[in-house]
């Protein structure tokens, strides 16, 4: 019992190390950005580290890690099918592209 | 109806099979139903950013990048201060609760507050929903305050809704679950912003 309640309450101290994690994940994503890479590169790499971040956020702030597996299930691989079929189904969108309007 | 049904009708319900209540399950839900919102958006804005040659890159590291760090510091920071709320909550520290919670609003705030100074700045400076002024693509205008516009939406929503709770909570209306399901809601809106800050302000930099 005293370690399933330790496990439902991490102490503030986990709080701040996952802050300061997130912290510096910013300043990486920063950082990189004056890198100078090609515009492709930077999304994928940005993208990458905002998972991550997102990742620590939704499993310690959120608390998602220490709920019952079912809710992990249940929600977050449905969520990232969802988003899966978006990025298929996007680049139709690049139809845009030939119909944008101009500027002044 | 009398005690006894009534313990007849609880033997009969089944208990959540997430262990949860069914106001936390339902915030959850919602947070899914934003979060696909938002990825529609963002993977529209992603398309457009790369597909588009001539697509404009107007910010600067300062004032635009060095606000835009700020507001997430600040952002991240009311994670934090609203973990501590819910701790002091969960364990029956009311007026620290309270007072975290008022530090989360002052911090929610500020971020508002920078947003909407940030806003004006472009505006003063003649950008809009579908006019460029450097003269590229007028589509960055359009997802540019499509997106953090609606991001603001959700702090500003945010900011009320932790102000009405901690009333509440001062009073002994609501308790620890009504902080925890804010708590849930509010680091939502910061998990946002750690996609709309590379994606937005980072990919556009001079």
């Amino acid at each position: 019992m005293t370690a399933i309640a330790a496990r439902r309450h991490p102490t503030m101290k986990l709080y701040v190390v996952v802050w300061i994690g997130l912290i510096l994940i910013v300043g990486l994503e920063v950082l990189l950005t004056y890198e100078r890479l090609p515009a492709g590169t930077l999304l994928a790499c940005l993208l990458a580290l905002a998972l991550v971040e997102a990742a620590l956020a939704v499993m310690y702030f959120m608390h998602l890690k220490y709920e019952r597996p079912a809710l992990f299930w249940s929600l977050i691989p449905y969520l990232l099918f969802a988003l899966v079929l978006m990025d298929h189904f996007w680049p139709d969108a690049l139809r845009l592209m030939r119909q944008r309007l101009h500027g002044p | 109806m009398s005690e006894a049904a009534t313990a007849r009708a609880g033997t009969l319900t089944e208990g959540s099979p997430y262990g949860i209540p069914s106001r936390k399950l339902a915030i959850w839900l919602f947070i899914i139903a934003d979060a696909a919102t938002f990825g529609a958006i963002l993977f529209a804005y992603g398309y457009l950013r790369l597909a588009n040659p001539d697509w404009t890159k107007p910010f600067a590291v300062s004032p635009t990048i060095v606000n835009g760090i700020v507001m997430t510091v600040v952002l991240l920071t009311s994670s934090l201060t609203m973990v501590a709320a819910l701790a002091a909550a969960q364990s029956g520290r009311t007026s620290t609760g309270i007072r975290w919670l008022g530090v989360t609003m002052l911090l929610g705030t500020v971020f508002a507050t920078l947003h909407v100074r940030e806003g004006f700045a472009m505006i003063a400076a003649g950008w809009r929903l579908f006019r460029n002024p450097m003269g590229g693509s007028p589509l960055f205008g359009a997802t540019f305050f499509g997106i953090t516009g609606l991001h603001l939406l959700h702090v500003v929503c945010g900011v009320i809704v932790i102000g009405v709770i901690t009333l509440g909570f001062r009073r002994g209306r609501f308790g620890a679950g009504h902080v925890e399901t804010t708590a849930l809601y509010w680091h939502f809106v910061d998990l946002v912003w750690m996609f709309v800050f590379p994606l937005v302000y980072l990919m556009n930099v001079r």
